[in-house]
């Protein structure tokens, strides 16, 4: 059965869907917690949480807007970036950083999966934005940072940001296959 | 950042969607943008369609979550309450959570032909991603060594197809919510078929995936085991559909019943 289905009947206090819907979620939404994240304890902890918000929260799911697995990884992703950003803010990710080299690390976690579909597919269409395309986004996305902090990093105007973001993610669109 | 950049430190809100999408802004940014998008219909669509986009980012890092995550979450919802659907404010929940993800704003009367026109293409092709990447993760999930082993030699195979700057994906749905995605490429002459839905067929029967062709006669592409994805090889790129029918055990050299579903592939760039 599928994702949306599942959640449907979580809502409706299901928890053998709830199990289902564990199996088909729990991946995805761990391995981007753990991308943006990165530490491996906090990572399970965000997801943890992430989870359990989908069996309190199932009955907010409107199938009318979008699919229940884009709801599920937007949810996390939202979760994985406040836990990083207050972190961040604490200095513990710095000095993760400096001990561990540097920025943006593309196959970290990448290695440890299995499944390895969708992720080359997104890969090769990362490969084809510009490189200020392609920072701007992951920097934000898979890094969490800000805008102002994306900016700052490449020592780019906001306005170049913001435009660089966008226009990266419309080319994904096309690339991942949206204008067929 | 120059001079002129710190100055207007209130950016033009339609010009924060991306930022959004990605959840790239500050706190209060975040919040001030959540209220203009309840009066910003054109925002709000613009807004889901690039966070359907970020999204497809979060897909490409699945990993499998530790063993012992599954028995805390479970043990933990046999004793959490739910929280009722309608009865709580809007406000409440877009402060807390993305609006167009939620669906607590903004309002209904967004709902016109231009968004339905807007969406109507990526969505369907990630949908049709949306489905291989789940019935991975659920083979997964089920899987013996031997399986998994398997499993990583197919996922070498759609590597393949995926790789290739061609490949498109798509998907169907019928009435009762049953679905098929593929993606495909003309290019390698590869395709990754799933179903979902379906559940098991019935007992001493199989299901099987054909390709048809204007004037070739259906050749098989193989026979679907369980939920997993169907690789199929060394397609003809003049083929028009695929077709999927239940067949005795082992399968059949040609079909001997009517296709339970079937879908074109004129949109991923056969047929020509």
């Amino acid at each position: 059965m599928e994702a949306d289905e599942l959640l449907v009947q979580v809502a409706g206090g299901d928890q053998k869907a709830f199990e289902d819907l564990y199996g088909l979620v729990s991946g995805p939404v761990y391995g981007l917690v753990r991308r943006v994240v990165r530490d491996p304890a906090q990572s399970e902890e965000v997801a943890q949480e992430v989870l359990l918000e989908l069996w309190r929260s199932a009955a907010r799911f409107d199938p009318g807007r979008g699919s229940a697995l884009s709801w599920v990884l937007t949810l996390a992703h939202r979760r994985a970036v406040d836990r990083v950003r207050s972190a961040r803010a604490a200095g513990e990710r710095e000095q993760r950083e400096a001990r561990r080299g540097h920025g943006p690390a593309f196959d970290q976690v990448a290695e440890e999966v299995e499944a390895g579909l969708e992720r080359e597919w997104v890969r090769r269409c990362l490969d084809r934005l510009t490189a200020l395309q392609r920072q701007s986004v992951t920097l934000a996305y898979y890094d969490g940072y800000t805008y102002r902090e994306v900016a700052e990093r490449l020592s780019l105007p906001l306005g170049t940001v913001k435009t660089r973001m966008r226009d990266g993610l419309t080319r994904l669109r096309d690339c991942l296959g949206g204008a067929a | 950042m120059s001079l002129f950049d710190r100055l207007p430190r209130r950016a033009d809100p339609h010009s924060l969607a991306a930022p959004y999408a990605l959840d790239a802004l500050e706190h209060a940014e975040r919040v001030r943008f959540e209220r203009h998008l309840d009066t910003c219909a054109r925002c709000t669509a613009e807004v889901r369609a690039l966070a359907e986009d970020a999204v497809r980012l979060a897909w490409s890092t699945a990993a499998p979550a530790p063993a012992a995550m599954r028995d805390r979450v479970l043990a933990a919802v046999r004793t959490t309450p739910q929280e009722p659907a309608a009865t709580e404010p809007a406000r409440a929940r877009a402060t807390q959570l993305p609006p167009h993800v939620w669906g607590a704003a903004p309002p209904p009367r967004t709902r016109g032909r231009r968004r339905a026109t807007l969406f109507v293409p990526f969505a369907t092709a990630t949908a049709a991603a949306a489905l291989v990447v789940a019935a991975l993760f659920a083979v997964q999930a089920n899987g013996t060594q031997e399986r998994l082993d398997a499993e990583r030699d197919r996922s070498r195979e759609i590597a393949h197809v995926l790789a290739a700057p061609d490949a498109r994906a798509s998907s169907g749905r019928d009435a009762r919510g049953r679905t098929i995605g593929v993606i495909a490429s003309a290019s390698v002459r590869g395709a990754v078929v799933t179903l979902g839905g379906y559940g098991d067929p019935p007992n001493g029967r199989v299901r099987q995936l054909w390709l048809m062709g204007a004037d070739a006669r259906p050749r098989s592409l193989g026979l679907f085991e369980g939920d997993a994805p169907l690789v199929a090889s060394g397609l003809d790129t003049a083929a028009t559909s695929l077709a999927v029918t239940v067949e005795p055990d082992g399968g059949s050299a040609r079909p001997t019943s009517r296709p339970i579903t079937q879908l074109a592939l004129k949109t991923v760039g056969f047929g020509e």
